[in-house]
C-alpha cells in the first residue's frame, strides 16, 4: 500500500514521540515474534542452558537432521501441500472474484455465503473433510447411491494418504474466501475502465484476461498467495489428522521431536523449525524477486 | 456487457458459483444431520437410528445431551474462546491505534521497511513461532495461562489490525482535527470527539476481524495453552484427532462455527473489502 502524500511531501523527522507510539506494536513483532525466531536459531545451534547444554555454535543438530533422508521427504511433502493448496486456491479464486466483481441478482448474499469458511476454524474444516471424504463418508455414499461402488473400500482413498487431497481440500476450502476477498479488493481499486476499453478496441475475452485483467490483478495474487503459502507450509492440524503418517510435514515432525521424552531432541526440533523458516523464507523472497523482475520487464516498476 | 445495473450470469458462471457454494457451505448439511444421528451406516444417506430415539434408553448422555452437559467442556471452551477473543481485540486495538497513526501520517526514512517488518509475522509459519515461543513462555512461567495465550494471539492479529487501521487513518482527513484545534479543542477532545468517531467504522471492522482470527486460532492456543486452556478449536481437535467423526464431534463442530456465523452476518455490513488489499508484494 502506498503512502498518501496529501498533506506534506516533506519528510518528517522520526522523533521520540513517534517511537513511543510505535513501541507497543514493535514489542509484539520484534520482541515476541523476533524473540521466538532468535531463540529458535540459538537453540538449534546448541544453546540450551536450561537443559545444561551450551555448545553454541554447534552445527551438528542441523547436520544430523539434513543427513536424514526422512527430513528431505518431510520437506518435500510440506512444500507440496503448501504449493498445491495455494495454486488450486488461486485457480478457483481468480474466476470467483471476477464473477463477483459486478453485482448480479443475489450476489451480496451469495458472496457472503462463499465467505463462510473464512469465519470458521480450520478444525471445523477438518471435521467436514472427515465427514465428506472418508471411505465411509458422504461422497462415498453418494457414489454408492449412483451405483458406482458397492463397498466403502472401493472408494478412492482421499484421507490419510501422501497424495493428501484431503489436506489440500481443507486448505483450499478455508483459503478461497480469503483469496477472493483480497482479489476483489484489488479489482475494486482498479475499476473496469481499461478492460472495457480493450474490449471496445476489439480484444477478445481471452486476450483481455491474459493481457489486462491478470497483470492488473498481480499485486493481489502475489500478496494472497504469499500469505497462504506461508500459512500452508506451517500446517499442523490438517496433516496431523488427515495426512498419511510417516513421513510427516515439518511442523508435525518438529512437534514430535519437541514432545520426545529425550529432551536433546528438542534441539533437533528447533533445527527442523529453523530449516522450515529458511526454506519457506527463501521461496517467498525468490517469488517476490521473480514478480519484481516480471514487472520490470513489463515496464510497470522502475 | 453493460456498465451499470445488474448483470446476468452465463450458465457456466452460474454452475461455477453453485459448485463453489456446494464446496464451501454444502458440507454443513451432513454435519447437522450427523450431530443428530445415533446409527448412520454406509451407504445410507440418512441415519437409520436417531439420537432422540435412543436418549431415553441410553445409560450415558448421547450426542447433544453430551455436548450440552458439563463433562464435554463445551461451555468452558466457549467462554474461553469468546473471552480470549475480546481480550485480544482490545489489547490489539490499544497497541495498533497509535502505531497506525504514525504509519499513516508520518513520512520518515525507512517507513516502508518498517511496514514490511510489521507484516513479517504473516509470512513465517505459525508452527515455527509456536514451538519457539513455548520455550520462552515456559521460562517466563506464562505457558498455560490466559496472559500467555492472549500474548501469543497478538502475533497473527497485530499485522492485520495495523494494516486495516493504517488504511483507515489514511482515509481520515487531518483537516478535521486541525479545525478542532483551531477552534480551541485540546488534544484529548480532538481524539474523543473527532478522531475516534471518524475512525469508528474502520476500527469496528478491524476489531471484528481480530476477534475472528483469535477465535479461529488453533495451533498457537494448542502449543501455548498446554492443554490447560481449552478453546472451541482445541476441544474439537481433541475430539477428531483420532480421525473419526461422531455425533459429539459434529455437535462441537457446529458450536465452534457459531461465532463465525454471527460475525458473517455482522461483517456483511461492517467489513470493508478495501481493507483486505494487503499489498505485501509491493513493499
Amino acid at each position: 500500500m502506498t503512502t498518501s502524500h496529501r498533506y506534506s511531501k516533506t519528510r518528517t523527522t522520526f522523533g521520540l514521540w513517534q517511537l513511543i507510539q510505535l513501541a507497543p506494536a514493535l514489542l509484539v513483532v520484534v520482541g515476541l515474534f523476533g524473540g521466538a525466531l532468535a531463540l529458535a536459531l540459538l537453540q538449534s545451534l546448541g544453546f540450551a542452558p536450561w537443559f545444561g547444554i551450551n555448545e553454541f555454535p554447534n552445527p551438528n543438530y542441523f547436520l544430523a537432521l539434513w543427513s536424514e533422508p526422512d527430513f528431505w521427504r518431510s520437506l518435500w511433502l510440506t512444500l507440496y501441500y503448501g504449493l498445491a493448496s495455494t495454486v488450486v486456491g488461486l485457480v478457483i479464486s481468480v474466476p470467483l472474484a471476477l464473477t463477483f466483481e459486478r453485482r448480479f441478482r443475489g450476489s451480496k448474499t451469495l458472496l457472503a455465503l462463499t465467505r463462510l469458511p473464512l469465519m470458521i476454524p480450520y478444525t471445523v474444516g477438518i471435521a467436514l473433510a472427515l465427514l465428506m471424504l472418508g471411505n465411509g463418508g458422504i461422497l462415498s455414499r453418494l457414489a454408492a447411491g449412483l451405483g458406482l461402488i458397492t463397498d466403502p473400500g472401493e472408494f478412492p482413498r482421499v484421507l490419510q494418504t501422501h497424495w493428501g487431497w484431503g489436506v489440500i481440500a481443507v486448505y483450499v476450502w478455508k483459503q478461497v474466501p480469503f483469496m477472493t476477498l483480497a482479489l476483489l479488493a484489488v479489482l475494486m481499486g482498479i475499476g473496469q475502465g481499461t478492460r472495457e476499453a480493450a474490449r471496445i478496441l476489439g480484444a477478445s475475452q481471452v486476450q483481455v484476461f491474459w493481457r489486462i485483467t491478470l497483470p492488473q490483478l498481480m499485486p493481489g495474487v502475489v500478496s494472497a498467495s504469499l500469505i497462504c503459502f506461508a500459512f500452508n507450509v506451517g500446517a499442523f492440524e490438517a496433516p496431523f489428522i488427515l495426512g498419511g503418517g510417516h513421513p510427516e510435514t515439518l511442523p508435525v515432525l518438529a512437534w514430535r521431536y519437541f514432545n520426545d521424552a529425550n529432551y536433546t531432541y528438542q534441539l533437533q526440533g528447533m533445527a527442523v523449525i529453523v530449516s522450515l523458516i529458511l526454506v519457506s523464507g527463501s521461496i517467498l523472497v525468490g517469488y517476490l524477486a521473480i514478480v519484481r523482475r516480471f514487472e520490470r520487464v513489463r515496464g510497470k516498476a522502475p | 456487457m453493460t456498465t451499470q445495473g445488474l448483470r446476468r450470469l452465463s450458465v457456466g458462471q452460474r454452475l461455477f458459483v453453485l459448485a463453489v457454494l456446494a464446496f464451501t457451505v454444502g458440507p454443513f448439511a451432513p454435519l447437522l444431520i450427523q450431530s443428530f444421528a445415533f446409527r448412520w451406516a454406509w451407504p445410507d444417506l440418512m441415519p437409520s437410528v436417531w439420537w432422540f430415539e435412543q436418549r431415553q434408553i441410553s445409560p450415558f448422555p448421547l450426542a447433544w445431551d453430551y455436548v450440552l452437559s458439563p463433562t464435554s467442556q463445551v461451555l468452558e471452551a466457549t467462554i474461553n474462546t469468546v473471552g480470549i477473543g475480546v481480550a485480544v481485540m482490545v489489547v490489539c486495538l490499544i497497541i495498533c491505534l497509535p502505531a497506525a497513526r504514525v504509519l499513516a501520517r508520518g513520512h520518515f526514512r525507512g517507513k516502508r521497511r518498517l511496514e514490511f517488518v510489521f507484516s513479517l509475522p504473516l509470512l513465517v509459519p505459525e508452527a515455527a513461532i509456536g514451538i519457539a515461543l513455548l520455550m520462552i513462555f515456559i521460562g517466563l512461567g506464562i505457558s498455560g495461562t490466559y496472559p500467555g495465550v492472549i500474548a501469543v494471539h497478538l502475533i497473527p492479529t497485530v499485522p492485520y489490525m495495523l494494516r486495516m487501521l493504517t488504511s483507515v487513518y489514511q482515509g481520515l482527513d487531518a483537516g478535521y482535527e486541525d479545525c478542532g484545534r483551531v477552534l480551541g479543542a485540546n488534544e484529548w477532545q480532538v481524539l474523543t470527539r473527532i478522531t475516534l468517531p471518524l475512525l469508528l467504522p474502520g476500527v469496528l471492522a478491524g476489531a471484528l476481524f481480530t476477534f475472528l482470527v483469535s477465535t479461529n486460532l488453533f495451533l498457537l492456543t494448542f502449543f501455548i495453552g498446554q492443554g490447560k486452556i481449552v478453546t472451541l478449536p482445541t476441544l474439537l481437535f481433541s475430539q477428531i484427532s483420532g480421525g473419526a467423526m461422531g455425533a459429539t464431534a459434529a455437535g462441537i463442530a457446529l458450536i465452534a462455527s457459531i461465532p463465525g456465523l454471527i460475525l458473517l452476518v455482522l461483517s456483511d455490513r461492517l467489513i470493508r473489502e478495501e481493507a483486505f488489499a494487503l499489498g505485501i508484494g509491493d513493499t
